[in-house]
């Protein structure tokens, strides 16, 4: 009777020692020398782990600024506060970076441009855009407004007004998801205090582009001409412009006929108010 | 008898393991096929949940901080033991009819969670009271699942029949996807209830959330494109 | 009982999350995005392979041989937990980068019902080594197959329907869920 129970509890036992004694030696043997910087790094890094940076989360990316040198300004959300922060704890100085956010580059609401059909579907761009032609817009450039780009966005960033997709850039981190999911391509990656920027991503030819949209780039190089820091070029019918150059003039903005050209807090203030 | 209240109120409808905090499924799923099998599965979980809180709760003080989850483990696996031999013993078409799914009581997230989350911090009645509202509450949500699947799977409740002849029973809902088409609709249902009570239900934190949490923009689309569908 | 029928068995006909409900609680939770899905499939994989070779030498030489076949429950727990601990800390150590892909899963797969459930079940079918290595591959394989499945659904799902209020979140999840099931009911038929 006292057997029955002492060599189950004796067996039992043996285990769970042994057990016991192998996770304890191998708890020693294979354990992993961790960069204490790493934690500290962890700190300051936001946790969003929306992986703009280029790193799998922010544990890869701390681990990687830890071990592997990787360049120290890539947080996108957290900015410059917390590139400085990671300036602090390398010891490396750290110059402020561009804030930068996303920009949709289409203007052509239900207002300004046509449908090709009326579009009864799923409500995704990428979907709708694999359609003949590129979607019911008559562009085949311009933003649908079907909302993926406000689907991924993780920040509520991103409404549909009218018909095209808006993003208030003080809710922008520039994550990089709509840039991303947007099938037409039309989000653009922009320095915030570029407030001059050309609302269209339209490579119709002129007449093409009149027909399609009533803000839509017709490629007259009015601005090209008018722009005295050369920081603007018209190149296969669509206007852009190189915004290490601009300088905010508003030049190219008051000669565009097409009102394609917006400086984003002056003339569409009542947009941007709407938005806000 | 306050406390007793309480710890009950919150295990049976606030804090209810399954419809609330989402665990157990595993369990929940396989054996609520009929009204017996869910009360015997309930009450034996109880059973476990309250043996094991009180034993935890008196040895939280002994228990070294490091090693307390492999301790709370072995100390649930040996209560499950006993339960298993004693069902084998004293209920043995139970024990049939639930089969693999007595020893698998032992890694049944409630028990192991409520010996984390209470029994380490609070006193050996308080974790009993604890133990015995969640086990009830698990119990409860076993045998709700229970019911629609037996009344609609086999038309009867507890083996009498209930639906009358002319009921072809949907065989479907005592197998798998029976399990899982109930459970998502009385988690439909409930969520409807949180909605119409003015909070957010879908909480985009939260793990098992696939929708999305924010008002539908399409609305926005809508109202300024002429017609809406 | 023949090695191949074993091996189907476990992966289509009894498969462990849509038919023996094992394992329901991860496979809800993991499968969001088919990447992590995909590390999470190998990961159960991996772990229950060792864990059902692990268990079943314990059984067939401590516990068999002594009559104490009603320890299996306890013994099982201790052993799976250790191993699951001890592959962590190895693979952290050996190899980062396989770390990064599935290590994180690790410790959500120890008290998982799947691995304890299909050790019992060798037990209880009474299989040989090589057949509850075979069945516990083809049982994890069968979870791979589900979780990818579901996680594909889901991410697809969760862009371009309308799903809803009440339904958004575990609810239609659990809904597609039931269509996977009954389609993997069809397999019934495989075996006689």
């Amino acid at each position: 009777m006292l057997m029955n129970i002492l060599i189950p509890v004796a067996i039992l036992s043996v285990l769970g020692f042994v057990l016991a004694l192998v996770l304890g030696y191998s708890a020693d043997k294979f354990k992993v020398e961790k960069n204490p910087k790493i934690d500290e790094l962890l700190f300051v890094l936001p946790g969003v782990n929306c992986g703009a940076c280029g790193y799998a989360g922010c544990e890869n990316y701390a681990v990687n600024i830890a071990n592997s040198g990787a360049p120290l300004t890539l947080c996108a959300v957290g900015g410059p506060p917390v590139a400085e922060k990671i300036g602090d704890i390398m010891g490396v100085k750290v110059s402020t970076v561009d804030v930068m956010v996303a920009y949709v580059k289409c203007n052509g609401d239900c207002n300004k441009s046509k449908d090709k059909y009326e579009y009864h579907g799923l409500m995704d761009c990428v979907s709708a855009s694999a359609l003949p032609g590129g979607g019911a817009k008559s562009c085949s450039y311009g933003c649908l407004g079907l909302g993926t780009c406000v689907k991924v966005c993780d920040f509520d960033a991103i409404v549909i007004k009218d018909g095209i997709a808006i993003i208030d850039e003080n809710k922008c981190t520039s994550c990089g998801a709509c840039i991303k999911a947007c099938p037409k391509n039309i989000i653009e990656s922009v320095p915030i205090n570029s407030r001059v920027r050309v609302a269209c991503n339209s490579y119709d030819s002129a007449r093409d582009a009149m027909q399609n949209c009533e803000v839509g780039c017709i490629a007259c190089k009015k601005c090209e001409n008018t722009c005295q820091f050369d920081a603007i070029h018209v190149n296969n019918n669509l206007a852009k412009i190189d915004y290490a150059k601009c300088t905010q003039c508003n030049a190219c903005v008051e000669v565009c006929p097409k009102v394609t050209i917006e400086n984003i807090l002056m003339i569409n203030k009542a947009k941007r108010d709407k938005t806000a | 008898m306050k406390l007793f209240l309480e710890r009950m109120k919150n295990g049976l409808f606030t804090e209810n393991p399954l419809f609330v905090q989402v665990l157990a499924t595993c369990p929940a799923l396989a054996v609520s096929t009929s009204m017996i099998n869910a009360i015997g599965m309930g009450l034996s979980s109880t059973a476990v949940l309250v043996c094991s809180n009180i034993l935890i709760s008196m040895l939280r003080k002994f228990i070294p901080d490091k090693i307390r989850i492999p301790s709370y483990i072995v100390v649930i696996a040996g209560f499950v033991s006993a339960i298993d031999m004693i069902m084998e013993a004293f209920t043995p078409d139970l024990y049939v009819s639930l089969g693999i799914y007595i020893p698998l009581i032992v890694v049944n997230c409630v028990i192991l969670g409520r010996a984390e989350a209470y029994a380490n911090k609070n006193g050996i009645v308080a974790s009993m009271w604890d133990g015995l509202g969640m086990g009830l509450g698990f119990t409860l949500a076993l045998l709700v699942l229970g019911f629609f699947r037996e009344l609609f799977g086999a038309g009867t409740l507890f083996g009498i029949q209930i639906m009358p002849s002319f009921y072809v029973p949907a065989n479907m809902m005592i197998l798998a996807p029976g399990a899982f088409l109930t459970l998502s609709m009385i988690m439909a249902f409930l969520n409807y209830r949180k909605l119409k009570q003015g909070n957010s239900s879908t909480d985009i934190h939260d793990v098992t959330a696939v929708g999305v949490g924010f008002d539908n923009p399409y609305n926005v689309k809508y109202q300024n494109r002429e017609d809406a569908e | 009982m023949n090695i191949l029928l074993i091996f189907i068995n476990a992966m289509l006909v009894n498969n462990v999350v849509l038919s023996r409900f094992l394992g329901i609680c991860s496979f809800l939770g993991v499968s969001k995005k088919k990447d992590a899905a995909i590390g999470m499939g190998l990961a159960v994989t991996f772990v229950m392979a060792m864990a059902s070779t692990g268990s079943w030498l314990v059984y067939k030489f401590l516990l068999e041989p002594n009559g104490l076949d009603y320890l299996k429950t306890v013994a099982f727990i201790l052993v799976i937990a250790a191993l699951v601990q001890f592959v962590e800390m190895f693979i952290k150590k050996a190899s980062p980068t396989l770390y990064e892909a599935l290590g994180i899963y690790l410790p959500l797969i120890s008290t998982n019902c799947a691995v304890l459930g299909i050790a019992l079940l060798n037990v209880q079918m009474e299989l040989s080594l090589f057949g509850s290595l075979v069945n516990s591959v083809g049982a994890a394989l069968g979870y791979f197959l589900a979780i990818v499945l579901m996680a594909s659904i889901r991410e697809k799902l969760d862009r371009v329907s309308n799903i809803p209020k009440s339904f958004q979140g575990l609810p239609i999840t659990l809904v597609t869920a039931t269509l996977m099931a009954m389609s993997f009911l069809g397999f019934q038929g495989l075996l006689k």
